[in-house]
């Protein structure tokens, strides 16, 4: 627009500058370098023109124009060089109409603005002044090459009517963000390096858009400049310099979004590089779903765990009332009912109210809610809630079950952990450090149960829910009882010597009675059948005379694992307990009618032989006196006698 | 024993008086349970190792609790092994809560019920804070009373309230000026106000109540003692006095006198021996052949680190392990 058909010569050299004008912003360096351009007319005084050429550099500051001069009786100028100077306006040129290049390279120029009459103009050069803001720039709609790098513009407006723009240098200014672009749709390149910009829009409403450069910019993320994979005219685009540069997925996702691209960071994109690109965009695709199923999966453990908590609070609660109810009846009147009781009803009502709340919340989403939950998490078995001890008899494989060094148990009653014991000794032969959260140990006893496992190093009693806790010597009893064992840790610390020895001497006498100071009999019935054998030597030794070492017993010791003298401190569950005790009530039953009997009898026999005593004597007599009348008449009991004799024949 | 009176009574009554009915049941009782095992051993020396336990009183280890607390003598071997197993707890120092007895207690006893311990910790504690902690001896002597007197107790209760309610259970109605009221002066009326009620009443109603009913019960005499320099006592107050006095104390021949409470030197001999069993510790040179080939046992020395001051003969290196506690006999 502007140059007439005719001057076809005027027409070139537009051309033949704005070409080299392309080039010249690459290196950012001055088109006054150009050949053509120094052939033409330009303001600058032929001798400064000169004086310049010679020292190859910037004029001494001296000679520097502060202001646009004014330029009479050139109204045919086409292109206008004021580089290197001082000049704040642009001023004083609105005359030049003809004017096509107009070159303000490196001035302190502030605003655009001077130039609403220049509607010829193709090339405006305002790189390295001071300009804040695109604006005035109206009329000048053959605009083909705008340059504003190295100023200060924040903003990208003012510049949708721009439609033959082809080239646009914003680099090195303070844009933060790219958008407003729409209109320009004839640019083909955009410059954009060194600015702070975070993301890109737009960018798909430029049709011809095949140069983007956003080097040295703050972009972190591909989705921030998500508008460029809908750019179908793309085909060089620079993000060196930016933090989403240095992304391990940088490269392969800028390529998988940007399938029209030719050239990224000034290197052409090879096949290889394409196929790369998808590959890990695949599998980058299917990490983000592993990841999301890892998410729902912990999401629904945690709600099954927040139920197992729930039930378990639940059924401790009526456990609680239970007991409280029971207290009541017992309890004489002229004592009153023990503050124990208000104390543990008062705990719950705590503990449930927060727990509720939240509970309520979470439990909205799920329908199916399962009651217990299992997890296997490397080398620990978590159990959560009494069902999952079912889990122990699944068949495990060989090598899960011998990874497994930890086993968890959390709200899961002692009582019946303690039934699966066994269990876990054939199935989980490694499991050397066991965890106890919520399970109700409340007596020191209870740890009796834990002896039968093969080696235990690690005890961790978790205070919440395990009163046991609260005691000063379990830790001892726990020792003590479990000194074969041989613990390292227990509740995370180490156990030292000293643990040891106070664990004896606080209860080695326990042990003692309970070994040898009861009765054979006792000894078995406590030790059971199965270990008869493995503590024989006990029973054996018990009915030798004292001071004879006995060889088998320290063989049949090597053996054993179990520290031999505390084997009879066992534990059994409260209802197995109150079982056998209901069995024995039958027993008890008879041996007492039985014994009745035998004292009835007894009583009998006595009073029948004191009886006899006091009548005794006086038998004597009678029976003596009888006989001695008998015999008095010798002749007539000879003949008595005989009779007797025939009559029986 | 052989006194002419016990001839007189009826047999069976004789017979329970000693308790003997009991033990023969639970012989019995035994006896059935373990049938298989005794029969490979024999009836005789069954009933000879029973009743040698009886006597020796650790009949009543790890027993149930009915059977506990079904004799004198039973009551009084349990305080006993209680005391014999856990004196070292006390000899530590340590300070325990009323829980924490309880399950000691229950060591011995599976089912020893919580609520005699409650009633002994309230009488250590005044029936004041529960939670609080008690020393050994204190717990022990109480327990001793609360336990081996325990229906003693209930009639005292009993007594106490309706003492302080104002009813005296001794007064024999007798129609007098004051028109037939049951109810005592209006003087113990206010013993409601002032604390407990008056010592002497009190007396007079134990006297009466020990003379009425066949269970034991202090000695009668000690009781008059333990009230004699008191002009009113609460009930706690005097189930406390009785667990302090000497006399009483001593009068079921359980636990040896306050001052010795610590004191067991075969056990500590014992102890000794077991102590220096425990793996690890300082060892001599000297390491006896079976002892080696024991992983878990060294030799035992002399390197524990704590000993009772009148303890002067030293332990031997034993070279039989650990078989002593298998061949010593109880004393």
């Amino acid at each position: 627009m502007g140059i007439p058909p005719e001057r076809e010569d005027v027409k070139q050299q537009v051309q033949y500058l704005s070409q080299i004008t392309m080039k010249s912003h690459l290196l950012e360096s001055p088109i006054s370098k150009c050949p053509l351009y120094l052939a033409c007319h330009h303001l600058k005084t032929e001798r400064i023109q000169r004086d310049w050429e010679r020292q190859g550099d910037a004029g001494s500051e001296g000679q520097k124009l502060t202001v646009c001069p004014i330029i009479n009786g050139e109204d045919h100028l086409r292109l206008l060089n004021f580089q290197h100077n001082f000049i704040t306006r642009i001023q004083n040129i609105s005359n030049l109409q003809k004017l096509i290049s107009l070159d303000l390279y490196d001035n302190q120029i502030e605003e655009i603005s001077g130039l609403s009459t220049l509607r010829c103009l193709r090339v405006l050069l305002l790189g390295k002044n001071r300009i804040k803001k695109i604006s005035n720039l109206e009329n000048l709609k053959s605009l083909d090459v705008l340059d504003l790098h190295g100023n200060q513009i924040t903003k990208i407006e003012n510049i949708n009517h721009l439609c033959e723009l082809r080239v646009l240098n914003l680099a090195r200014n303070f844009l933060s963000h790219v958008d407003n672009l729409n209109g320009l749709d004839s640019l083909t390149e955009l410059n954009l390096r060194h600015n702070q910009i975070t993301f890109v829009r737009d960018v798909d409403n430029l049709p011809c858009l095949q140069h983007l450069f956003l080097s040295f910019n703050n972009i972190s993320s591909f989705d921030s400049v998500s508008c460029l994979a809908d750019s179908s005219s793309l085909s060089d685009i620079t993000f060196d310099g930016n933090p989403i540069a240095q992304e391990s997925w940088y490269k392969h996702t800028v390529l998988q979004n940007m399938m029209q691209l030719r050239q990224l960071d000034m290197k052409r994109i090879t096949e290889e590089e394409r196929r790369m690109a998808s590959v890990l965009a695949k599998k980058e695709e299917e990490k983000k779903r592993e990841s999301h199923k890892q998410s729902l999966l912990k999401e629904k453990k945690r709600l099954t765990i927040n139920n197992v908590a729930r039930q378990w609070d639940l059924q401790q609660q009526r456990v609680a009332n239970i007991a409280t109810n029971e207290d009541r009846k017992d309890s004489d009147s002229a004592q009153d009912p023990c503050q124990i009781d208000g104390s543990t009803l008062s705990a719950f009502p705590e503990e449930t109210g927060p727990l509720d709340s939240g509970l309520n919340n979470a439990l909205q989403g799920l329908s199916v809610i399962d009651t217990y939950l299992v997890e296997v998490d490397g080398d620990t078995l978590s159990l959560y809630g009494s069902g999952a001890l079912e889990s122990l008899d699944r068949n495990w494989s060989v090598q899960t079950a011998g990874m497994i060094t930890t086993v968890s148990f959390t709200f899961i009653e002692f009582d019946e952990i303690v039934h699966v014991l066994p269990k876990l000794k054939i199935k989980f032969p490694n499991s050397l450090h066991l965890k106890f959260k919520e399970t109700n140990l409340v007596m020191l006893q209870q740890f009796n149960a834990l002896a039968q496992l093969r080696r235990v190093d690690q005890l961790t009693i978790d205070p919440q829910g395990n009163p046991v806790v609260n005691f000063t010597l379990w830790k001892y009893y726990v020792l003590f009882r479990l000194s074969h064992f041989s613990m390292q840790k227990i509740n995370g610390t180490e156990v030292t010597q000293n643990d040891m020895i106070m664990a004896e001497r606080l209860f080695g006498i326990l042990a003692h009675v309970a070994s040898s100071e009861l009765p054979q009999y006792r000894l078995i019935s406590i030790l059971g059948d199965a270990r008869k054998k493995q503590f024989r030597y006990l029973l054996e030794s018990k009915g030798k005379k004292p001071g004879i070492i006995n060889e088998e017993n320290n063989d049949s010791k090597r053996l054993v694992g179990e520290n031999t003298n505390r084997a009879t401190l066992n534990y059994t569950t409260r209802d197995f307990y109150n079982e056998k005790l209901e069995e024995i009530k039958e027993k008890k039953k008879f041996c007492k009618t039985y014994i009745e009997d035998l004292v009835k009898e007894a009583t009998e026999i006595n009073m029948k032989n004191e009886a006899l005593q006091k009548l005794w004597p006086q038998m004597f007599i009678e029976l003596v006196r009888d006989a001695v009348i008998e015999i008095r008449n010798k002749n007539s009991y000879m003949k008595l006698c005989l009779q007797q004799i025939t009559d029986q024949k | 024993m052989l006194s002419p009176e016990r001839l007189a009574l009826p047999d069976y009554e004789y017979l329970a008086q000693r308790h003997v009915l009991t033990y023969m049941e639970d012989a019995v009782c035994q006896l059935l349970e373990n049938r298989e095992d005794i029969s490979q051993y024999g009836i005789a020396r069954f009933f000879t190792e029973y009743f040698n336990s009886v006597c020796q009183g650790t009949h009543i280890l790890f027993r149930e609790f009915s059977f506990v607390q079904a004799t004198p003598h039973n009551r009084v071997s349990f305080l006993r092994a209680f005391w014999r197993c856990f004196r070292t707890v006390g000899k530590n120092g340590d300070l325990l809560t009323m829980k924490e007895y309880h399950c000691l207690l229950q060591l011995l006893c599976p089912d020893f019920p919580l609520e005699l311990t409650q009633k002994a910790a309230r009488i250590v504690l005044m029936d004041d804070a529960m939670d609080c902690l008690m020393s050994f001896s204190d717990f022990l002597f109480a327990f001793q009373i609360q336990f081996y007197y325990s229906e003693f107790l209930d009639s005292v209760a009993a007594i106490y309230e309706d003492l302080l309610s104002g009813k005296n259970p001794n007064t024999v109605i007798v129609p007098t000026s004051s028109s037939g009221q049951h109810r005592q002066r209006p003087a113990l009326g206010e013993a409601g106000m002032l604390e407990g009620v008056e010592a002497s009443l009190f007396y007079q109603c134990l006297e009466n109540l020990c003379d009425r009913h066949k269970y034991s019960c202090p000695p009668p005499a000690l009781v008059k003692e333990a009230l004699s320099n008191v002009q009113r006592l609460t009930f706690y107050g005097f189930l406390m006095a009785l667990s302090k006095h000497h006399g009483i104390n001593q009068a079921p021949g359980a636990l040896p006198d306050k001052g010795d409470l610590m004191h067991d030197p075969a056990m500590d001999e014992e102890l000794e021996r077991l102590l220096a069993q425990v793996p690890g510790l300082v060892n001599s040179i000297t390491a006896s052949p079976e002892a080696s080939c024991l992983p878990s046992r060294t030799p035992p020395r002399v390197g524990s680190p704590w000993r009772p001051l009148h303890h002067s003969r030293k332990v031997d290196g034993e070279s039989d392990g650990s078989t002593e506690e298998t061949d010593e006999s109880e004393t």
